[in-house]
């Protein structure tokens, strides 16, 4: 993106000094920079660029607290950046752009790349954090009570400020009552005459130290976690705020051998760095393992796993069916509907617009599945209403139609919408003049009406292809993707391959992301490609309508 | 509705020969107003019969997915549309909502529409790529970006509370991630109906490009403005999978999200008052539309076109 | 035109200033504040149901210690967004969820184990101490439990069926009688549901996973399949579309009860959600166990169980554990909750106390006395589609040996 914003066309870079009123049409729209700045404009101007600098102060702040100089970086330079784009008389058609093209790229581009990123990564369930991640959750999960160990009542105290001072646990031991505090040097008995001890067997108070209440503990929860009291047997680690107990983790890392040890069996499971894994030599994995990059394996799974590229080119098929026809059909109907109700003459057309939208303005994914319901075998309305027998969802081709059908219901006052605006916008003298001419409604349709029309909605027809094309919903709430055939329950009769990618990557053994990314990339370059050409052929339509 | 008596329209001078024959007449009417509405009336039926059926459970006391008549059998009352309000945060949502979808489909629309006019009015290096780009990254699919607009959003949330997760600020700064895309598009093919002659005309007249945006363009493509707007409003109250990540305080959240709740928690026993708040969602919108709707059947082109 | 270009432009202004301004001027506070407020807090992250009932406890909890609590409702994915949000450091310091879930919270580092004194684990169903026990560890505190069971219509079916052919000819001598329009209430839906089909399955002799020796689930061994589930799969067949008709795909999970409160079906495959539906309908009903084949195993429905656990990167470990091992172990809490919700509690103590006024509860929990806790292995996850996949189609009339020895192929794929 960043390339069409840095290089306007030559004829906006040469400053027009001059007005330029004769010949090439194009240059002249440009060369506007002669025109005087009015004095609203200015005000506007100034004040606009002064909230955009206000915020960037605001937004300064946490990041100079936070230490974070890229992302201050970041900041100076777009605020620059803006304020220089909207103070010079250059990059007019950047002036338009970057507002939404921030933005884009905050929360847009920057997923996409990452989420890209990740196709060559094992990153999943069980491989989603780093190694270190990993050796902490593989340690903190194998903590155990030491066997005959005691359960100390716990209160968290300190010997100076209860917002800062180090912390000491007091802890009681339930059967003897007697107290010691301890840190991390170690336990060391309390005089029994210095404290004093609630009946359930609590400290409230100890001379010398501050007993921490609830809240001014839970305000030190992470210092309170990560104290860890060293004994013979182990170490006393605090549960909650009012108990502790002496635990001893099982599993620990060892860097020299780049692996974990269990200090009760002996077993060791040593680091693979291909896997992200800690694996034994019998084998055995530990569960919890990190991300690694394993390059171009996702891809090849993609590739030559039969499950996926088997179905994949069947599924493509009906995708791109499903994809036009939810486009075409709703197109057609909102097309027709919009011309129907398009008359002078016609009254009423409050209300029935009115009416026409209510499936677009009720929550869509409520009326999937709603729909769904219809379409019920025994139960559902469709066939109750017209006395069939149907099994809607239970046949391949019945379920395709149904899907449409919804997709149908669901998308055309979208189109009747837009169709209704774009008729609007056509000059009502144009298809007079043809009529005056004595053409027949239909000849005027073709003539002026519909060729205007595909101007201003063959953008939107591909991006409704595009959006159709990815409609996870429309599948996943309605049919799932079936009917499955009986031995293959991976792709069903109306999957689409965002449905299939998503049951593949997320159905089994938890989520995929790497693995679904890279299918997901298989689809976006698919799509691109018909996307590109089709958008190639609109250019021819732009220059002769423009 | 006003333009229904301005313009004169080949067709419309017939009333005088109508009042000879009532059959003819009839007929006539018929072919050129009445299959109008017979269309419309159609239409109308196809729009509502699902909706009968939502209407059907949401006054149904025991409010279920499975009632296969549109007539409730166990009487019919409000308490669903009552234990809505009482037992939900369901008005938070509902206003939520409001100021989310509203003020996000205002700024889109602003932003699109300027991306839209640079599109179309002006020529640079990279603006059909430019475009395509637009394109082609709304086909990413959605699920997957989650993880990183949770990184994105852990980092704001420790950086800025104000515009972070729970806070409806953060959620209408990601939809406007959204906002050049589809309406960008959408209005760029308005533009490009409008005829080239008129800022052309303006420009040589001495107006700035802005003021050539904002006083020829924009009023111009007024219908469509209203029409990318209401599809945007509409667009952000249904948009449901993100929300959902972004808002998890029970009183922060929006429409879809709280209402799917109601079904998602357990089972189906929530149906009738999510029956209910269905309806309710599409309030807002039908009012937006008919605000708006003087701006989409407004004649305001044709009028400009002859100045 | 001017003035309304101008106006575009002054409410646009304006709203910019003033979200820009409010932000600013709101924010002073809030972020001075937001680090003290923040660490003295506790988030629990549940479903919508369970965020409903748990609020007033949680919020007394935090009356009562002096911390702010909030309980919030992740309507969706809850499972999946926890462990995303937990990886970046955006989630809860509490999750409250199934025992299944366990697997793959661990592998994910997510949760940490859960430290209960001995008297506070003896107080727990035993069997919602096996379903939260993972790998040798306790992982989460167990709050309730539920399984399926066979709910009826003492109406129109006064005799519980002692085998699933005596309830598939009871049934159909009310279809004749037109008193009712189906056989039997077990949902399927076109993709399957391995939950409420899995007694029937047991029944004819099939299993998921067999065990090693420390009574842990094998995912080396899976028993779907097998020559046992096959013979399973034929007994269910024949209760299937093309048999008895007793089992139909067109019964899904949104219409399943509410059919049978509309008294159109006589007997109900169904958990304690059920129970509230009925009453309201105003149903007599009892409960028993899902029968079984004639000659058949015993039913073994599934038991799962609700628990509360501690996320391993929460802001506030030591209040979470506090929360979860002291206060969550309470039975006045267990009882409140299944107040809000009736569930039988996994607190032998709370569930003794609400016995007397729920004849329900026990019946519940004797259908699931038998039952098999729900595996937690992060395996699991293969079984639930394809196996649910297999029952639809077998239902709608596929060569069961097929299908299943199809599905079983697909899951052992899957289970690396």
């Amino acid at each position: 993106m960043s390339t069409s914003l840095s290089g306007p066309e030559p004829a906006t870079q040469a400053p027009g000094r001059e007005p330029v009123r004769s010949g090439l049409p194009r240059k002249s729209r440009t060369a506007r920079n002669h025109a005087p700045i009015t004095a609203t404009g200015l005000v506007v101007k100034v004040v606009l660029l002064g909230l955009v600098a206000g915020i960037a102060i605001w937004a300064a702040f946490p990041l100079i607290e936070a230490e974070l100089w890229v992302g201050l970086a970041i900041l100076a330079v777009t605020t620059a950046g803006l304020c220089y784009l909207y103070l010079t008389r250059r990059h007019i058609p950047a002036k338009y752009l970057v507002p939404g093209t921030l933005f884009l790229i905050a929360f847009q581009v920057f997923p996409v790349l990452y989420t890209a990123s990740t196709a060559f990564t094992n990153f999943g369930d069980g491989h989603r954090g780093s190694k270190d991640d990993a050796i902490v959750a593989i340690q903190s999960s194998s903590v155990k009570q030491v066997p005959g160990s005691t359960e100390y009542s716990l209160s968290i105290a300190t010997k100076g400020d209860p917002t800062a001072g180090p912390l000491v646990f007091l802890l009681t031991d339930p059967r003897t009552r007697e107290v010691s505090a301890g840190d991390a040097a170690g336990v060391r008995r309390l005089d029994a005459g210095q404290i004093t001890v609630s009946p359930t067997g609590k400290v409230t108070a100890a001379d010398g130290y501050t007993i921490l209440n609830f809240g001014q503990a839970s305000a030190r929860s992470p210092e309170i976690t990560d104290l860890v009291v060293p004994t013979s047997g182990g170490a006393i680690r605090s549960n909650g705020l009012s108990r502790a107990y002496e635990g001893k983790a099982i599993r620990a890392y060892d860097a020299g051998c780049d692996c974990v040890k269990d200090s009760e069996t002996g077993k060791t499971w040593t680091a693979d760095e291909a896997t992200g894994s800690f694996v034994a030599a019998d084998g055995e994995r530990l569960a919890q393992g990190w991300q690694v990059n394993v390059g171009l394996r996702n891809f090849n799974r993609v590739l030559t796993d039969p499950n996926i590229s088997g179905p994949f080119f069947g599924t493509l098929v009906w995708n791109f069916a499903f994809a036009i026809g939810s486009t075409g059909l709703t197109f057609l109907l909102g097309m027709a509907i919009a011309l129907a109700l398009h008359s002078p003459r016609m009254k009423g057309t409050n209300l029935y617009r009115v009416l026409l939208i209510l499936p677009y303005a009720m929550p869509s994914f409520a009326m999937l599945l709603v729909w769904r319901d219809m379409f019920n075998t025994d139960f559902g309305l469709v066939n109750n209403l017209f006395g069939l027998g149907v099994d809607w969802f239970g046949e391949t081709w019945s379920a395709r139609a149904a899907v449409l059908l919804v997709q149908l219901w669901l998308g055309y006052p979208y189109m009747f919408l837009v169709a209704t605006g774009a008729l609007q916008a056509i000059p009502r003298e144009l298809t007079e003049a043809t009529s005056v001419d004595g053409a027949s409604p239909w000849q005027t349709f073709r003539a002026v009406t519909l060729p205007l029309l595909l101007v201003a909605l063959s953008p939107l027809l591909i991006a409704s292809f595009a959006y159709n094309f990815n409609n996870f919903n429309a599948i996943y709430l309605t049919t799932e993707g079936g009917p499955f055939p009986a031995d293959n329950p991976t792709v069903g009769a109306t999957d689409l391959l965002i449905t299939y990618t998503y049951r593949l990557a997320f159905g089994a053994q938890g989520a995929q992301f790497g693995f679904a990314a890279a299918i997901s990339i298989f689809i976006f370059a698919i799509v691109a490609t018909v996307s590109a050409i089709s958008f190639r052929r609109t250019r021819k339509q732009e220059e002769v309508y423009s | 509705m006003t333009s229904l008596t301005g313009t004169p329209v080949a067709t419309g001078g017939a009333p005088a020969a109508n009042r000879n024959a009532k059959g003819r007449r009839k007929s006539r009417w018929f072919r050129q107003v009445g299959w109008r509405h017979l269309v419309a009336v159609l239409a109308v039926a196809f729009s509502l019969f699902p909706i009968l059926f939502v209407l059907s459970a949401a006054l149904n006391p025991r409010g279920t997915l499975s009632s296969t008549d549109l007539v409730p059998t166990g009487g019919v009352s409000l308490e669903n549309f009552a234990n809505l309000f009482d037992r939900t945060a369901f008005a938070h949502w509902f206003v939520n909502s409001l100021l989310i979808a509203g003020l996000a489909a205002f700024l889109s629309i602003f932003l699109s529409a300027m991306a839209a006019y640079a599109f179309s009015r002006m020529r640079f290096s990279g603006r059909r790529v430019g475009l395509l780009s637009l394109l082609l990254i709304q086909m990413f699919p959605q699920f997957l970006a989650i993880v990183a607009i949770f990184l994105i959003f852990t980092t704001m949330t420790d950086l800025w509370p104000t515009i972070g997760f729970n806070t409806p600020w953060g959620l209408m700064l990601l939809y406007l991630g959204g906002a050049l895309g589809v309406n960008t598009w959408l209005m760029k093919g308005f533009y490009d109906t409008l005829p080239r002659e008129l800022d052309e005309s303006a420009t040589m007249d001495g107006a700035t490009h802005a003021q050539v945006f904002f006083r020829i363009m924009l009023p111009l493509v007024a219908p469509i403005l209203a029409v990318t707007a209401l599809l945007s409003f509409i667009g952000t109250i249904n948009e449901f999978l993100i929300a959902n990540v972004f808002l998890t305080n029970t009183e922060s959240k929006t429409l879809a999200v709280g209402m799917f709740g109601l079904v998602a928690g357990e089972r189906n026993n929530n149906f009738g008052m999510f029956a209910a708040g269905t309806l309710l969602t599409a309030v807002p919108t039908v009012l937006v539309f008919q605000l708006l709707q003087r701006y989409i059947v407004s004649g305001l082109t044709a009028g400009a076109v002859k100045g | 035109m001017r003035i309304r270009t101008a106006g575009v432009v002054a409410v646009l202004g304006l709203a910019l200033a003033a979200s820009g301004c409010g932000d600013n001027s709101k924010d002073e506070p809030a972020a001075k504040e937001s680090p003290k407020a923040a660490s003295g807090k506790l988030v629990i992250w549940a479903d919508d149901k369970r965020t409903a009932a748990l609020k007033p406890f949680a919020e007394e909890f935090g009356k009562e210690n002096g911390v702010t609590v909030e309980v919030q409702a992740v309507s969706k994915d809850l499972q999946t967004n926890f462990v995303t949000a937990s990886q970046q450091g955006s989630g809860p310091d509490v999750v409250v969820g199934a025992h299944d879930w366990i697997g793959n919270l661990v592998q994910n580092g997510a949760i940490d184990p859960v430290q209960l004194a001995a008297e506070q684990k003896s107080g727990f169903n035993e069997t919602a101490i096996k379903a939260v026990t993972f790998n040798g560890q306790l992982y989460g505190v167990p709050y309730a439990t539920e399984n399926v069971a066979l709910i009826r219509n003492t109406e129109l079916a006064p005799e519980a069926p002692k085998t699933i052919e005596d309830l598939v000819a009871a049934g159909k001598k009310l279809k004749a009688e037109k008193k009712a329009s189906e056989i039997l209430c077990l949902q399927s839906g076109q993709n399957g549901d391995a939950y409420h089909v899995y007694p029937l399955y047991t029944s004819g002799g099939g299993y998921l996973f067999g065990t090693t020796a420390n009574g842990d689930y094998d995912p080396k061994d899976l028993g779907v399949g097998k020559p046992e589930s096959i013979a399973a799969f034929q007994k269910i067949a024949k209760l299937g579309e093309k048999g008895e008709g007793a089992l139909k795909r067109s019964i899904t999970g949104e219409n399943s009860i509410a059919t049978f409160t509309g008294k159109k079906c006589a007997f109900l495959v169904s958990g304690p959600w059920a129970i509230a539906d009925a009453k309201k309908a105003g149903i007599k009903y009892d409960i028993s166990p899902v029968p079984g084949f004639a000659g058949g195993k015993e039913t073994q429905p599934f038991v799962g169980v609700q628990a509360f656990y501690v996320a391993a990167k929460g802001k506030n470990k030591a209040l979470a554990q506090e929360f979860v091992t002291n206060y969550v172990t309470k039975p006045e809490l267990a009882v409140a909750l299944y107040q809000a919700e009736p569930r039988p509690p996994a607190l032998t103590a709370a569930f003794d106390q609400v016995k007397g006024t729920d004849p329900d509860l026990a019946k519940f929990s004797e259908a699931g006395r038998n039952g098999q806790v729900l595996p937690a292995i992060p395996a699991m996850a293969a079984i639930w589609d394809p196996f649910g996949k297999a029952e639809a189609a077998v239902i709608g009339g596929a060569d069961p040996a097929k299908t299943i020895t199809a599905a079983g192929k697909t899951i052992a794929g899957q289970i690396k």
